[in-house]
């Protein structure tokens, strides 16, 4: 029985990974990869799939098997340590619970692995479901709640431990979108109140922006951009985290500098709404496909524009994001 | 014009007649031969049988439950090596491997029992040559171990592959799970992966029962003496004395131990499905 696992102090522990290079045979997946977790923080990994989010988590809790680099938890370096060892629960995107045992065995079992009386499980147990909103759910089966309830109780299971580190593998993926923005605010909640240290992997932005206080994207293995929710889609540090954040409209400028700024032009074109479908209504606003220059540009507006009509356009300075011509792809 | 029914019964007829004729006509008449004498009904041979071999009747049921338990054993580790195992080696190993005997007829595996058992044979002198043994220790292991030895052999692939299988198909995150926890990887495979496939451990460990309970070359070749099993009394009843109303009263025992599996297993899948 690890020891080390029952002296986890309540509330976060820090970590610090180093050049950590992760490869599945000869598919290097991660480049040489450094990034501290402060204690209590909320981090989420962004990306797109391939880029190594998940190895980056599955490397932390010991799944996949590290290259090179360090993982150091208080002061220890895991790397090299089985997950068992490691101290750090998990939430799985399939929830991973156990179906042959009951809500009580399945939050309680960790706490059997260390050797806790059965009375202080339940008690712990009881408490855990209180917090949760699933009280008098122990003896339930687990093949008989739904996918929010049990998400629930895998996240109980996760806090059983009392781990200083909650490691979250796209819990939310498999929820429908109401529960999904429920569970958002609670799995936020619980972390802020117990002072976790939590890494949560999505690539889900606006779930990633509303849980976390620091984004980090990832691409293709490395990380593009660290830092907070604001400074990121604000800012985007790359053509790349722009694009990712949701700036889908590539136009190429001429940027002029003078002493006294710089301007910007573009040439001359029309713009049109295209013809159908061009236009869409996902709420708020409507959503249109417009023609200029030989490009498509996608164009949110309150008012509703018949398709085919000549119409003027504008980008708020708040909105722009210059990048070199070479970095996103375009032959200016 | 032929109704859709009537169709499907012409379609299927060549299968149930197979069936019939070579299942059901011998099944019913070994029956009838084991209950009946010169017509009318009689327990006369099951009487017959049961002074002459109840011996031989505990000694199956005692070789088969306990080749299926070491059988159960020897699989459970196999498969859990395949599927928790964490050295590349030892698990290509040991998959390349472990199907092997499934491929060799009882026949030759227990012909080679007998070479590897046999009171100078290959295993005896392996650990005389080793120095762990005397060579006047030696004994031969053809008795009811050497059944037991030759069952465990030629059935724990059979039962490894169908658990192996079953292992590969649960959510792995259950088992990632458990280890994320705190769980060593035996108290992974036994605490959670094994109670997930428990019932495809229970189906492939009764048609295993089934299978070593109809062998005959087995008990035949590896221990010739008594006490021996039921398949040998009955070739014995046969071929002897031409005997077949006690040799088909000893196949109705027989059918009776192995229907006592079956139910136990259709037990535990009721119980099971009630509980859900």
């Amino acid at each position: 029985m690890p020891t080390d696992l029952n002296s986890a102090p309540r509330g976060g522990a820090s970590i610090a990974v180093r050049d950590l290079h992760v490869a599945y045979g000869s598919t290097r997946v991660l480049h040489g990869v450094s990034i501290d977790f402060t204690p209590g923080s909320f981090t989420a990994l962004l990306g797109s799939s391939g880029c190594g989010k998940t190895t980056l988590l599955r490397s932390l809790s010991g799944f996949v098997p590290v290259e090179s680099g360090s993982i150091i938890v208080g002061g220890q370096d895991v790397a090299p340590l089985p997950p068992e060892k490691r101290g750090m629960a998990m939430v799985f995107q399939s929830y991973a619970l156990w179906p042959h045992m009951s809500v009580l065995q399945n939050i309680g079992y960790g706490l059997k692995l260390r050797g806790v009386p059965k009375v202080q499980i339940a008690a712990k147990v009881a408490v855990l479901l209180s917090m949760l909103g699933l009280s008098g759910y122990e003896e339930r089966k687990v093949t008989a709640l739904s996918g929010g309830q049990r998400q629930r109780v895998a996240l109980g299971r996760a806090l059983a431990i009392d781990p200083g580190i909650l490691l979250l593998d796209e819990p939310l993926s498999n929820l429908d979108a109401k529960i999904r923005m429920v569970m958002r605010h609670e799995i936020r909640a619980i972390q802020q109140r117990l002072g976790l240290t939590a890494v949560h992997v999505t690539h889900d932005r606006e779930e990633a922006m509303t849980m976390a206080d620091r984004l980090v994207i990832m691409q293709a293995g490395r990380i593009a951009q660290i830092g907070t929710p604001e400074q990121v889609y604000d800012r985007p540090a790359t053509a790349f985290v722009a694009n990712f954040m949701g700036a889908e409209n590539i136009l190429p400028l001429r940027v002029a500098r003078s002493e006294a700024g710089a301007s910007l032009s573009t040439g001359d074109a029309t713009a049109t709404v295209a013809a159908e479908p061009a236009q869409a209504y996902p709420g708020g606003v409507y959503r249109y496909r417009v023609e200029a220059a030989g490009r498509q540009i996608t164009v949110d507006d309150a008012d509703r524009h018949e398709l085919g009509t000549t119409i003027g356009l504008r980008i708020p300075l708040q909105r722009l994001h210059i990048f070199p011509a070479s970095e996103a792809g375009i032959a200016a | 014009m032929l109704s859709q029914r009537h169709l499907a019964l012409i379609l299927i007829a060549p299968g149930l007649i197979l069936v019939a004729a070579l299942f059901l006509y011998p099944l019913g008449f070994s029956l009838i031969s084991a209950f009946t004498k010169d017509g009318s009904f009689t327990l006369e041979w099951f009487a017959k049988a049961f002074e002459l071999y109840s011996t031989d009747i505990v000694f199956t049921v005692v070789i088969v439950v306990t080749s299926c338990a070491l059988t159960a054993l020897a699989a459970i580790v196999i498969a859990g090596t395949l599927t928790l195992g964490e050295n590349r080696y030892i698990v290509g190993t040991l998959k390349a491997l472990y199907r092997w005997p499934l491929f060799i007829p009882f026949i030759v595996a227990a012909q080679c029992m007998r070479t590897f058992l046999a009171k100078n044979g290959l295993m005896n002198n392996s650990f005389v040559s080793l120095g762990l043994m005397e060579p006047l220790q030696a004994v031969s292991y053809l008795d009811w171990r050497g059944i037991i030895a030759t069952f465990v052999w030629k059935q724990t692939p059979f039962v490894a592959l169908l658990l192996a299988g079953a292992l590969a198909s649960i959510d792995r995150a259950t088992l990632e799970a458990g280890r994320n926890l705190g769980a060593s990887r035996p108290r992974v495979l036994f605490e959670l992966a094994l109670p997930q496939v428990m019932p495809t451990l229970l189906v492939a460990l009764v048609l295993s029962f089934v299978t070593m309970l109809s062998v005959l070359s087995v008990p035949m070749m590896v221990s010739g003496s008594q006490p021996t099993m039921l398949t040998v009394d009955m070739a014995f009843r046969i071929n002897a004395y031409g005997d077949y109303a006690t040799a088909n009263a000893l196949g109705v025992i027989t059918y009776v131990i192995s229907a006592g599996a079956a139910i136990l297993y259709l037990k535990r899948g009721m119980s099971q499905e009630a509980s859900r």
